[in-house]
């Protein structure tokens, strides 16, 4: 008989323990999210590495100053896997409040229906003076989900210090003085340039140069094009350029992190957003004052090479419990004096043309505005997220850089691709 | 032992090493990788004995984002899952081996079935369900999900175990005036107790490294996250930095380890009475 | 829900016992078993059945990203079954399904009743180093584990480029193993082996140690070989815990995740695309929860069907009890 009080004994306490585990995290800002003295616990989820631990806390501290009501609380997510995690949230009834969402991938998720319509905020934030590479892709049916964050593109980073060694007095301007530049520059330990194998928004600008794109609208579907001849014709030059250096030809830029690479030094050159200069000096302050940048180089000298523009929109959850304390947060992180800061602490592109001026007197700004006359983005289906989450274009490129037929392996990624998109 | 004998055996004794070396290396890898300093481990050629032991690695593991709490909840949610299985277990596999009841052969299919399940294939309805009854974002949802994924296997080497023990001795004690529980509790509990021990530690490997539901579940509340989560994040954020992926690694091998070590003496003893008949 | 019922359902044999009165204990007599067991069969009831019927509810939806997050999917039948059924991708994933499960298990069982045999003519301070190590690689958790092979794999500073180097195979230098289908299929392989190995031969180990020395002790004075042992002593020892083995690792094979998924997420080229990773993928990657859950459905049928022979045969058994 003992043994049977034990077996409930053992079961309640097991329950008991359970139970007081999500008790626990009952007072953690779920719920109404009501904080300490009356406070309004706010969830916000940013990028890592989209803005500096300094910005962040700054903008943090003045924000909950003028917003005593509000303690926010902002969470750090990671980029592999965030499309399950913000599916995961979206879907919920507790979801945080406010979400940064990479610019290709924003559409997906407003036309889910999970997302807070904020059409009738557009005049009252500026919306007319946005720029459109972040709220076009925020826009569903003409109604805004996403509101512009900030906005950046690719350009080259170069070691002026070794560009001098080698003789090179000037920054390259076509693909053909590039490659020689490069060349000249792979010597030994040294290398030309740092260009890891999958840095897919790289690959998708010299697609573009040759007339190409990664997906094409046929009627209704879209359709993978990486077997095009312009694909594989930019493949070929990715190639030639990522074999004049020693980047790893199975990973991307963000592993090994490589703005790390650069800063152990012999490198000559890097493809990043200018920011990146930043975290190079950073992380070895030698390098300060050799840093230098020029647009990613065309076929042609008259026109820059095609670039990505990259950058984030900021979303608000229809399961969002504090809806009105999330557009006050949005509001001061996309307004001018906040995005002021933001571009000159991470040189990004501001939200709004009109604050362009900012970056005049800073020279990565200035390069990365060049390569921005022929920014692009990419296809613009509501289903492009899917393709990036399990990205077939990685495996082409290294496929064709390992040896494979580009032929074939641009196949293979082509069908990956239409059936992503639904095609 | 004589030259002839110890030829003859040099075979099979090489070979132990062997599997020895193979089997061992990995950890020995994992863990001499962890305190080694990082002159060592970018070093061309490997060095496979530390040039001076360090806990750098360590200290970069432990101070990342909410380690402490990730490791508490781990630790309960698996702890928890397990014992509530064991009891559960207990309960079901005496039933099996010891009473004859109609409807068991059918239990006993569905128990191998449960075993079955593709847990990962049915993230989305269980995230559908946690959602509408209220339990996403709480551990308790994680508790009773690893309780559920850890009890087939808990019901069929119990049973294996009880199986062992021989039901005379309940019955000599039966007859000696004990009822059928405390017959139970007196003669078969504590010949069982090195099963129980053996049993508990599969529930608490499967749960200790469950990741999938771990990462869907637990959405907005980031302090409830668990240990595979936050090493999955880790091996993001910090890439090739091996020293700490490493440290964090063994940091969260850890706690299975020195079960083992502790009960590994038992959970030998435990098959060699337990599994035999499962 | 199931929560609180568990409890409450173990207490009541409790209260059922505790009752003096004779009429009531033959009753009880009877119920004891379905009382023990209910716990057990509501928490697979509500914990496992009926997400499965969920799960099959899903496979006849039209279920996306929207009718996750807003609810409301309409029936389209057997269409999912269709499109999945109807492509070439899905069976191709089947196939390699079986391959894999058949690599591994094969190299599991066979390694362990070697490791066993070993472990069992082996002197002591062997055995025991040889048990110790098994019980670590055991122990090593998979996430832990898996982390591990891609250092050990690495295509800079890594281990097994290092002794491919040493021992003339140059063009092993810098090598990228995950870059190639084969290579991470079979450091998968090997990641398994080495993980399931240890679990397998101490189990047989156990089984074999069951039997007392004497034993053999009289059937060596007898005048049998060793193959006569293994075969007539050996064999049917093994054989019952041989069958058991032999299905949990199909089981835990074929349902193996974590480690592809950490490793290579089906890749490169779909070279490690099992069943288990196929679904993950269209739920998580594509969002298409219907056709996930139809795969669902026909990797449980799949299962069944291989694991049939040895259900039924512990069906019979069970009735032999």
């Amino acid at each position: 008989m003992k043994i049977v009080r034990f077996f409930a004994g053992a079961a309640a306490l097991a329950v008991a323990a359970s139970l007081s585990a999500c008790g626990g995290s009952d007072d953690k800002g779920s719920g109404d999210g009501k904080g300490d003295g009356g406070r309004t616990t706010l969830d916000v989820w940013l990028m890592r590495d989209s803005v500096s631990e300094e910005f962040q806390t700054q903008f943090e501290k003045d924000f909950e100053k003028q917003h005593p009501k509000i303690d926010v609380k902002i969470q750090i997510q990671e980029w592999n896997g965030i499309g399950q995690k913000i599916t995961a949230a979206l879907a919920s009834n507790d979801a945080p409040d406010v979400i940064e969402v990479g610019n290709t991938q924003v559409a997906q998720y407003a036309a889910s229906g999970g997302v807070k319509d904020l059409s009738d905020k557009v005049s009252q934030l500026g919306g007319s003076d946005w720029i459109p590479g972040l709220a076009e892709p925020g826009k569903v049916d003409g109604k805004q989900y996403g509101i512009p964050y900030y906005a950046a593109n690719r350009v080259v980073i170069y070691r002026t210090d070794l560009y001098e060694k080698a003789g090179i007095k000037q920054p390259p301007t076509t693909r053909e003085e590039w490659l020689a530049a490069t060349r000249k520059l792979n010597t030994g330990k040294q290398q030309g340039i740092y260009l890891p194998g999958q840095n897919w928004y790289t690959l998708a600008g010299f697609i573009w140069d040759e007339g190409g794109d990664l997906a094409v609208k046929e009627g209704d579907t879209w359709k993978g094009a990486l077997d095009t001849p312009e694909a594989l014709a930019g493949m070929e030059f990715y190639k030639e350029l990522q074999s004049l250096g020693k980047g790893p030809k199975d990973s991307d830029e963000a592993e090994p992190p490589q703005v790390e690479v650069v800063a152990k030094g012999d490198v000559a050159q890097v493809i990043a957003v200018p920011g990146g200069a930043k975290l190079i000096e950073e992380a070895n302050p030698e390098l300060k004052g050799k840093l230098g940048f020029f647009p990613i180089p065309g076929k042609t000298a008259d026109k820059p090479g095609a670039v990505f523009t990259g950058g984030s929109d900021l979303i608000i959850p229809e399961a969002s419990g504090n809806p009105d304390e999330a557009y006050a947060f949005i509001k001061a992180l996309a307004g001018d004096d906040a995005q002021k800061k933001l571009a000159t602490a991470m040189s990004y592109v501001p939200n709004k043309k009109s604050l362009a001026s900012v970056l005049a007197s800073d020279p990565g700004a200035s390069a990365m505005a060049t390569g921005a006359t022929n920014g692009r983005a990419t296809p613009n289906s509501p289903e492009w997220a899917a393709v990036e989450a399990n990205n077939p274009i990685k495996e082409f490129m290294t496929q064709v850089l390992t040896g494979a037929d580009p032929k074939k392996a641009g196949a293979d990624a082509t069908e990956a691709v239409s059936k992503a998109l639904g095609g | 032992m004589n030259l002839r004998s110890l030829v003859r055996r040099l075979p099979l004794n090489l070979a132990a090493v062997a599997v020895f070396v193979v089997t061992i290396f990995p950890v020995y890898w994992m863990a001499s990788t962890a305190f080694k300093p990082a002159g060592d481990i970018n070093a061309d050629t490997p060095v496979f004995v530390p040039t001076r032991l360090t806990l750098e690695h360590f200290r970069t593991a432990v101070a990342a984002d909410g380690f402490a709490t990730f490791w508490r909840n781990s630790l309960l949610v698996t702890a928890t899952a397990v014992l509530l299985a064991l009891v559960i277990a207990l309960g079901s596999a005496f039933a099996v081996a010891r009473l004859r009841f109609r409807g068991k052969r059918g239990f006993v299919l569905m128990v191998f079935i449960a075993q079955m399940a593709p847990w990962e294939a049915m993230l989305i309805p269980v995230y559908i369900i946690a959602r509408d009854t209220g339990l996403l974002d709480r551990l308790a949802m994680l508790t009773l999900l690893y309780f559920i994924i850890t009890l087939p296997f808990t019901i069929i080497t119990l049973r294996g175990f009880l199986a062992a023990v021989p039901v005379e001795l309940e019955e000599a004690a039966q007859v000696d005036g004990c009822t059928r529980l405390s017959a139970f509790r007196r003669v078969t509990f504590p010949l069982l107790a090195p099963g129980l021990l053996a049993t508990s530690l599969f529930g608490f490997i499967t749960a200790w490294n469950e990741f999938a539901f771990a990462n869907m579940l637990i959405v907005k509340n980031q302090d409830d996250r668990t240990l595979p989560v936050w090493l999955s994040s880790f091996s993001n954020t910090f890439g090739t930095d091996w020293g700490a992926t490493m440290a964090a690694s063994t940091l969260f091998a850890l706690p299975v380890l020195i079960l083992f070590l502790v009960l590994q003496r038992r959970v030998t003893t435990g098959f060699v009475s337990g599994s035999v008949k499962g | 829900m199931a929560l609180h019922t568990a409890p409450r359902e173990t207490r009541d044999p409790g209260q059922e016992l505790r009752r003096p009165a004779a009429p009531g204990r033959r009753r009880s007599a009877v119920l004891w078993p379905y009382l023990l067991i209910a716990p057990t069969v509501l928490g697979v009831a509500f914990l496992l059945l009926y997400p499965l019927l969920r799960n099959l509810q899903l496979s006849f939806q039209s279920f996306g990203m929207g009718e996750l997050i807003r609810g409301g999917a309409e029936f389209v039948g057997l269409d999912n079954y269709r499109e999945l059924l109807g492509g070439g991708e899905f069976w191709d994933v089947v196939v390699r399904t079986l391959v894999w499960t058949v690599v591994n298990v094969v190299l599991i069982v066979g390694l362990a009743t070697l490791v066993a045999l070993m472990l069992q003519r082996l002197g002591r301070t062997l055995r025991v180093l040889v048990m110790s190590a098994l019980a670590l690689a055991w122990a090593t958790p998979i996430l832990a584990a898996t982390t591990v092979f891609q250092w050990l794999f690495a295509s800079r500073l890594g281990v097994v480029n290092w002794v491919l180097v040493q021992l003339g195979f140059d063009s092993y230098e810098g090598y990228s193993w995950f870059a190639d289908g084969t290579a991470t299929f079979t450091i998968l392989v090997i990641l398994v082996v080495w993980q399931s190995v240890p679990f397998a031969a101490i189990t047989l180990y156990s089984a074999l140690t069951t039997v007392p020395a004497e034993i053999y002790e009289s059937a060596r004075l007898d005048g049998a070989g060793e193959w006569r042992m293994f075969r007539s002593l050996t064999v049917p020892i093994l054989r019952p815990i041989f069958g058991l083995v032999l299905c949990l690792e199909v089981i835990w094979v074929f349902k193996c995740f974590a480690q592809i998924w950490v490793v290579s997420e089906g890749g490169p080229n779909d070279a490690t695309t099992t069943l288990p990773v196929y679904a993950y993928q269209i739920a998580i990657s594509l969002h298409h929860y219907d056709l996930q859950a139809a795969s669902s459905t026909i990797t449980v049928l799949l299962l069944g069907v291989i694991l049939f022979v040895y259900l039924r045969q512990l069906f019979r058994q069970e009735g032999e009890l």
